[in-house]
């Protein structure tokens, strides 16, 4: 299919293009830029917990841990030891994958709720060493002053616009491996995984490696949005870590779409701009901002990309019921590829229309 | 030996906090299937709530706990009409995260009301008791006293009594509790209140030996998922043992090892427990 | 299938999300009140959460201070100028409080910000002289803030790091030789328990174990106190916040303990005793409560006080120095004539100091400006509570600020 005139994908291109020409129109306002580069480097971390819980269906909550390693593995080899950052981030992220693997291989054996509190329990053991190992981390002193990526006398990375495209760059490969996967037949284990493990493990599929494999995978996302964000601000706490941050990134896929590849983006965008809207309200935001996320979450289970989803299906059968109309002869089989293959995943149960099931 | 009882005494105060908060945490796991993420919130809107009618009002201790229970328990109802019924048919991460915006929001309401400032809640309950050696405060008896007592009502009420024998029945088989005229609705609603209530009274007991803020259900949050999830989800045989292993090992090793890793010993010891049997300790048939 | 409400439904919400999305893109966009006559001074700390009570105890200084201010009148280069105060919430995140600085100083052209947290303020410190100027009123005794050589930075409260000489000498004085650490496991505690380690040490003193608890997730304190006074300590350290600080001695109290506590200085004896009894707190060193401070404006700001938080709270250093860091600013506003260069602004506090009106002086104000940023009072004093519940003022040496 011809990928503009797939909507879907277009969308993708909108919030992407949008995005990434948001230098021009934010050139001078630091905080603008800020804002969006953090945001980024949440996004990324939220495209690893896409892996494991939109396309697997497995809810990881340690995802803020190892978002924390990578901080800290930038944070700590480029101050304390030196590091150039590129090396630093490098082994960081490598850390976080063998980290990552280990945490799947126990964590694992755990299925669905177990699963969810296991993972939160890890993620609250790497904040606990993070904020109380004080000879290696500082525990909460935290970690100043860390480098900005050596640009070879090209680039120079201490420039907002500069760093804004360095991460930019690397969510862009994010969201691309994202749809890599979704389009190639690891993404179709994962889904069936998703769908019904025993399902799965009926047919061949190696259930155990591939969640170990996708589980890993979320993990170095994890950890390259960390480090990211390590040299975006500069100084980081043991508050990168914290279980405050995992919620964060759920709350950031669920608006998006979970399962989705412009979702993550989108939900970590908005979320956070969200909540930087509200900071007037000072104290008293989450009196609003609370009853926000319910009702976000009440009225609109399959994220803002679930909902456009919906509604150009609906309309893709409105088309198609419309033509049948006028020609019953001309639909028959192709009637069926005229509707998008279902692009956004849908949560079980969670208001699953009729459409994917005629 | 003194520092051992004494110790002794302290964690098992502890763990009757700890095991009435987790009651109810594993009483709404097994009914409604969710991990309620806003438990904490409600047992700091319950020591508020006994607080305002304690200090502000001057209800007797021992009423205020009880007026703000049934209180709480209209809470819990009505978080669970407004934010899990509709929520009923969605996967557990949508209950997540609507938990913590609920978490959020009492979290504020609280400051709003209340104020940042930590408050103090003084009890009628002094003294203390030399037990061999060790000074043991009555507050601390009157937590291990009254946790006995709640949880052998508690276990009168599910057993016995048509109400709670309803939330064994839903907890067992959904769909047949459904056939014999059991409305699920009905006891998911009195499993929330009954788990706010349980909440609250932890709170009313534990909050004269330590501080009100609006904060003070985080730290108790995690712990208490640890402890249902060691016990095995659902379980209340388990979240009683759970709790109260969890919180002797947690007063033991930062006794004699280190308080760090008194800290952190409930995760590890969650983290080894589930590394060997991935079901918790107490598993119940889970139902699909 | 109840497609057609289902529908409406869908799309009332699809046009809310995009109507929020667009509020969310303008908010950020938006902005920017740089009025002639209006300087905003920006505030950053952390106003919901667990530190929300210390972060509001700041904001009530700062709020006082420009009240008082305005009523005042401040005049830079012959134009009156009103302040204002614009607080955002960072819940003690330093990366929150990063971008809610440079929000304050892009959108609300805050020449200076105010922060009252050690890694916040390092945060801050890697954005606030470069593309952004502003200059960063920072209220905590942590060195590290003035070591690092940032030349927008200013530093109220006297360094931590001079008490311990003078606490340990105190308390082996009042107790005895051997010490048990029972310090809260913050950032300040840390550092603060490693200090009193050492001076401790070099008196010839014995220390047990280290037996700091995180007090804001601690359900019971009496294991803890147990444990602390199974050493058979003559004196314990303790400190965090002031609430769960008069809890912990209250609790080794009730155990029996009867030596000497040396309190960390984010403790305020006085708002301890709003906790418990006094006769809990007797026999221990700590910093000077507000209200024992004999400078001039102390008892106006006292009464003020009252008048604006109500007789219950007890107002706390907190509110003082940084209800005298703003009348600093303004005064080297005054004495720089600009609103808007922090650079000059910061050049001008040492010619201000001696400027500032005797109203704004209540706790122990500062004489001098170091090089580093870091506000000075050559006569810094710490108290002793006696066992008769009296304040006596005990003289600190202080530390160079230099490691």
């Amino acid at each position: 299919m011809n990928a503009l005139k797939n909507p879907r994908l277009l969308g993708t291109f909108a919030v992407v293009v949008l995005i990434g020409a948001a230098p021009a129109v934010f050139a001078g306002e630091n905080y603008a830029m800020r804002v969006i580069t953090v945001g980024m480097c949440a996004a990324i971390a939220v495209y690893g917990l896409n892996i494991i819980l939109g396309f697997t269906g497995q809810l990881s909550l340690a995802q803020g841990g190892f978002f924390g390693i990578g901080a800290y593995g930038v944070g700590l080899l480029t101050t304390d030891y030196d590091w150039s950052f590129w090396s630093a981030f490098f082994v960081s992220v490598i850390g976080t994958a063998v980290i990552g693997y280990l945490c799947g291989l126990i964590a694992l054996r755990t299925k669905d709720e177990y699963f969810a509190i296991f993972t939160m329990a890890i993620g609250f053991i790497i904040f606990l060493v993070i904020s109380r190992w004080e000879a290696v981390t500082h525990a909460h002193s935290g970690v100043n002053n860390v480098k900005f990526p050596e640009g070879a006398g090209i680039v120079d990375f201490s420039s907002p616009i500069a760093m804004f495209y360095l991460v930019f760059l690397v969510l862009l490969i994010c969201i691309y491996i994202t749809h890599a996967i979704r389009r190639s037949s690891v993404g179709r284990t994962l889904l069936t995984i998703r769908t019904s493990e025993d399902l799965a493990d009926a047919i061949g599929v190696r259930v155990g490696f591939s969640k170990q494999l996708a589980f890993a995978a979320s993990a170095v996302f994890g950890g390259i949005g960390g480090g990211l964000y390590a040299t975006v601000v500069g100084f980081i706490g043991p508050d990168a870590a914290s279980i405050d941050k995992t919620f964060e990134f759920l709350m950031f896929i669920l608006v998006g779409g979970m399962g989705t590849v412009a979702g993550p983006l989108l939900g970590s965008m908005i979320v956070t701009f969200l909540f930087e809207l509200f900071q007037d309200f000072q104290a008293y935001r989450f009196i609003v901002l609370g009853p926000i996320i319910v009702a976000l979450v009440i009225f609109a289970p399959r994220g803002i990309i679930g909902y456009l989803g919906e509604f150009i299906d609906r309309r893709n059968r409105r088309r198609r019921l419309a033509g049948m109309r006028r020609s019953p002869k001309e639909t028959g089989p192709d009637g069926r590829s005229a509707a998008p293959t279902a692009e956004t995943m849908t949560e079980s149960g969670a208001g699953t229309t009729s459409e994917e099931t005629k | 030996m003194t520092l051992f009882i004494q110790q002794l005494f302290n964690g098992l105060a502890l763990g009757g906090v700890y095991c009435l908060a987790a009651i109810g945490l594993t009483l709404v796991f097994g009914v409604l299937r969710i991990p309620n993420l806003a438990h904490g919130a409600l047992y700091m809107l319950g020591a508020y709530i006994t607080y305002f009618f304690l200090t502000t009002l001057g209800v007797p201790y021992i009423a205020a706990i009880g007026i703000a229970a049934l209180l709480l328990f209209v809470v819990g109802v009505g978080l669970e009409r407004l934010v899990f019924h509709p929520l009923r048919n969605s996967p557990h991460t949508h209950h997540m995260i609507a938990a913590v915006g609920a978490m959020f929001f009492f979290q504020a309401l609280a400051q709003a009301i209340w104020g940042a400032d930590f408050r103090r809640m003084k009890t009628p309950i002094t003294g203390g008791l030399d037990i061999l050696g060790a000074e043991i405060s009555a507050q601390r008896i009157v937590i291990i006293v009254t946790a006995v007592i709640v949880l052998a009502l508690l276990a009168w009420f599910i057993k016995r009594s048509i109400h709670g024998q309803t939330i064994e029945a839903i907890e067992q088989d959904r769909i047949g509790a459904s056939l014999v005229g059991i409305s699920p609705s009905m006891v998911s609603m009195l499993t929330l209140g009954l788990s706010a209530l349980l909440a609250t009274v932890a709170a009313g007991l534990v909050a004269p030996i330590n501080l009100l803020s609006p904060t003070m259900g985080d730290a108790l949050n995690l712990k208490v998922f640890a402890i249902i999830i060691l016990g095995g989800l659902g379980s209340l045989p388990g979240a009683i043992v759970g709790g109260f292993a969890l919180a002797l090992a947690e007063t033991m090793t930062a006794t004699y090892i280190s308080s760090a890793v008194g800290e952190a010993v409930a995760f590890i010891v969650l983290v080894a427990v589930l590394a060997i049997k991935p079901t918790g300790l107490f598993t119940k048939a889970v139902q699909r | 299938m109840n497609s057609v409400p289902r529908s409406r439904r869908h799309r009332l919400l699809a046009s809310a999300a995009i109507g929020t999305l667009a509020l969310s893109m303008a908010a950020c966009g938006g902005g920017g009140s740089g009025d002639g006559d209006t300087v905003v001074i920006g505030y950053t700390g952390p106003l919901s959460g667990g530190g929300a009570a210390y972060g509001e105890n700041v904001q009530i200084g700062l709020e006082m201070a420009i009240d008082d201010l305005n009523a005042d009148g401040v005049e830079v280069d012959g134009e009156p100028v009103t302040l204002e105060l614009k607080s955002l919430d960072d819940k003690y995140a330093p990366s929150t409080a990063a971008s809610n600085a440079q929000r304050l100083a892009d959108q609300d052209k805050a020449p200076v910000v105010v922060s009252p947290n050690a890694g916040a303020i390092k945060a801050i410190q890697q954005i606030n002289s470069g593309r952004s100027n502003f200059l960063i009123s920072a209220y905590t005794s942590d060195p590290a803030i003035v070591q690092s050589d940032n030349p927008l930075t200013m530093m109220i409260p006297p360094n931590f790091e001079s008490y311990a000489a003078e606490f340990t000498e105190t308390a082996m004085k009042h107790g005895g030789k051997k010490l048990a650490l029972l310090g809260t496991q913050s950032e300040y505690g840390q550092q603060w328990t490693e200090s009193i380690t050492d001076a401790w040490k070099d008196a010839g003193g014995k220390i047990g174990g280290d037996n700091s608890v995180d007090y804001a997730t601690v359900s019971d304190f009496a294991g803890p106190v147990s444990k602390a006074l199974a050493e058979k300590p003559d004196a314990i350290f303790v400190g965090g916040p002031s609430q769960p600080t008069a809890l912990i001695m209250e609790e080794a109290r009730k155990q029996g303990f009867e030596g000497s506590f040396l309190v960390m200085d984010q403790a305020k004896l006085d708002e301890m005793a709003t906790v418990t009894k006094l006769d809990n707190l007797k026999n221990s060193v700590g910093v000077l409560p507000v209200s024992e401070y004999e400078d001039p404006g102390t008892a106006d700001f006292l009464k003020k006080y009252a008048d604006k938080a109500g007789d219950k709270k007890v107002p706390t250093s907190e509110t003082a120095l940084n209800y005298q860091g703003i009348a600093i600013i303004a005064k080297a506003m005054e004495v720089s004539g600009s609103v808007d260069d922090p650079e000059k602004i910061r050049a001008a506090i040492s010619d201000a100091l001696p400027e500032v009106d005797d109203k704004y002086k209540v706790n122990g104000f500062p004489e001098e400006i170091t090089e580093q940023g870091h506000l000075l009072n050559p006569n810094l004093e710490a108290t002793y509570l006696d066992d008769e519940g009296k304040y006596t003022k005990v003289p600190i040496e202080q530390v160079s600020d230099n490691k």
